[in-house]
C-alpha cells in the first residue's frame, strides 16, 4: 500500500513537472520567436537603408549574386542536426578552400548598414536553431504528457 | 489587419472555480501566497487569514524542473501510444465549460508562472505533511490555458492612403511605359509640345556637340599645338600625333557622354510624368482622333 502512494506520488509529481516544464518551453519559445521576428525586421532595414543611400537599384541587387554558372564555393555555415538539438556550424573564410565571403559579391568595401544587416540575418540563423530545438523539447514533453496522463496510477 | 509584435511572451493561465476553492479550502496551512494570486483571491471573493505571508512575484524560484527521464520511461513502457484524440478532446470541453462559466471581466485574472510554481512547491509542502492528495495537474485540468498571441491592429488609413496612390502612381507609369511603342500618340505624350520637345532634344544635341568640339579641338592641339612648340616636324607624324591625341579625348568624352544620354533616358522615362496635371486639360482642347482621346481619359482616373 505504501509502495502504491509513493509510486503514485512519484508519478503525480513527474506529471506536475512536466505541466510546468511544457509552460516555460512555451515562454522561452515564444521569447525566442519574437527575438526572431525582430532581428529579421532590423535586418530587412538595414539591407533596405543599404540600398536607399546608394541611390537607386544598382547597389544591392539579385543580379550581383553568383548564378548556376559561376564558380563553385562551399557553404559557409552549416546545421548540423545532433543528439542534443540543432546547431549551426560555421567555416571560417578561407578561399584557398573554398569559403568565400559572400560579402564581397556586392562590393569590396561594403557599407557598414550591409555589414550590420549581415550580422543580424546571421543572429536570425541561430535563433531559428534555438526555436527549432524549443520546439522539439516542447513536443517531446506534450508526448510524455499524454502518455503519462494514461497511466492507470493518476486516475 | 497587421499582426503586432508579442509584447507579453508569458503564459496565462485562468484560474478555475475548482483551484480557488480548493486553495481556499487548504488556507490555514498555508503559510505564504504570491502577490498576484492574493489578489485574484480577493477579488473572487474568498477571504485569506490574516497571518498569511504574501510574497512578490520575484521572490519565487523560477526554475525549468528537472524531469527524471529513467522514471518516465519505466512508467510509460507498457502504455502503448494511442492517438492523441482523446486528450484534445479533453481540454476542448473543459475550455467551452470555462468559457461559459466565465464572464469576460473575470478574464483579467490570471496565474502566470511564477504562479504556478508556487502552487507546485506549496502542493508538494501540503502533500508531505498529509493535508491533502492533490496535484498540480489535477488542479489545472480545468484551467484555461492563454497562449501569447498575437495582437492585431488595424492598418494606418493614412499610410494606406499613401501605398494605394504610389500603387496606382506605379502601376501607371508602367502602363505608359509598355504602350509607348504602340500607340503613336502617347509616344510624347507628357512632352507633346513643340517647345519641350526642341528643349529636349536641346540638350541632347548641345551634348553631342561638346563631344565633336572637344575631339576636333584635341586633333588640333595634336597637328599644330606640338609643332609649334617643338618646331618643324614631318606632316605624317603630325597628323598620327593629333589623331593620338583626338582618340584619347573622344574615349574619356564618350564615357560621359554615355552616362548622360543613359541619365536622359531615365529622366524621360519616369518622373516627367508627373507634371502632367496640365498637359491633360490640353490635350482636350486640342483637337485629336476619338479613339486618343478615349486612351486619354480612361488612363487620367489612373493618374491622380
Amino acid at each position: 500500500m505504501t509502495a502504491g502512494t509513493s509510486e503514485k506520488e512519484a508519478a503525480g509529481q513527474l506529471l506536475d513537472n512536466l505541466y510546468l516544464d511544457m509552460f516555460h518551453l512555451i515562454e522561452e519559445h515564444t521569447q525566442c520567436r519574437v527575438n526572431l521576428e525582430r532581428s529579421n525586421a532590423s535586418g530587412a532595414i538595414l539591407l533596405a537603408r543599404t540600398r536607399f543611400q546608394h541611390g537607386g537599384s544598382n547597389s544591392v541587387s539579385t543580379a550581383q549574386i553568383p548564378t548556376e554558372n559561376s564558380a563553385e564555393f562551399n557553404a559557409l555555415c552549416r546545421v548540423v542536426d545532433s543528439e542534443d538539438g540543432i546547431c549551426v556550424e560555421r567555416q571560417a573564410v578561407d578561399k584557398s578552400k573554398g569559403y568565400v565571403e559572400p560579402l564581397h559579391w556586392f562590393s569590396v568595401l561594403p557599407p557598414m548598414s550591409l555589414r550590420h544587416a549581415v550580422s543580424k540575418f546571421k543572429d536570425c540563423i541561430e535563433l531559428v536553431a534555438e526555436s527549432t530545438n524549443l520546439q522539439r523539447q516542447l513536443g517531446e514533453a506534450l508526448d510524455w504528457i499524454a502518455k503519462l496522463r494514461q497511466i492507470a496510477l493518476l486516475n | 489587419m497587421l499582426k503586432s509584435t508579442i509584447v507579453d511572451p508569458r503564459v496565462r493561465l485562468v484560474p478555475s472555480k475548482k483551484l480557488l476553492e480548493f486553495l481556499d479550502s487548504q488556507k490555514e496551512y498555508l503559510p505564504e501566497v504570491t502577490e498576484n494570486l492574493a489578489k485574484i483571491m480577493k477579488q473572487k471573493g474568498f477571504t485569506l487569514p490574516l497571518n498569511i505571508q504574501i510574497i512578490k512575484d520575484k521572490e519565487v524560484v523560477c526554475k525549468r524542473p528537472k524531469i527524471d527521464h529513467p522514471l518516465l520511461k519505466k512508467l510509460t513502457e507498457n502504455i502503448k501510444f494511442t492517438s492523441e484524440k482523446p486528450l484534445k478532446n479533453k481540454p476542448d470541453s473543459s475550455k467551452e465549460k470555462d468559457n461559459d462559466e466565465e464572464t469576460p471581466n473575470e478574464k483579467k485574472n490570471f496565474l502566470l508562472l511564477s504562479d504556478l510554481h508556487w502552487l507546485n512547491n506549496t502542493l508538494v509542502e501540503l502533500r508531505r505533511q498529509d493535508h491533502c492528495q492533490v496535484f498540480l495537474h489535477q488542479l489545472i485540468d480545468t484551467c484555461e490555458l492563454i497562449l501569447p498571441e498575437n495582437e492585431l491592429k488595424p492598418r494606418n488609413p493614412e499610410l494606406e492612403a499613401r501605398c494605394e496612390r504610389l500603387r496606382a502612381e506605379q502601376h501607371n507609369r508602367d502602363y505608359l511605359k509598355m504602350t509607348k511603342n504602340v500607340d503613336a500618340g502617347l509616344k510624347h505624350y507628357p512632352e507633346d509640345t513643340i517647345s519641350y520637345q526642341i528643349k529636349s532634344l536641346n540638350k541632347q544635341i548641345i551634348a553631342v556637340v561638346q563631344f565633336i568640339f572637344s575631339v576636333a579641338a584635341g586633333f588640333t592641339f595634336g597637328f599644330f599645338g606640338v609643332n609649334l612648340m617643338v618646331g618643324p616636324l614631318p606632316f605624317g607624324f603630325r597628323i598620327l600625333l593629333g589623331v593620338i591625341v583626338a582618340l584619347i579625348i573622344a574615349l574619356a568624352e564618350m564615357y560621359f557622354l554615355a552616362k548622360k544620354l543613359h541619365e536622359y533616358d531615365e529622366v524621360l522615362d519616369a518622373p516627367k510624368r508627373k507634371q502632367q496635371a496640365t498637359t491633360p486639360v490640353k490635350r482636350k482642347v486640342v483637337a485629336k482622333p476619338p479613339t486618343e482621346g478615349s486612351q486619354v481619359q480612361t488612363l487620367k482616373p489612373h493618374a491622380d
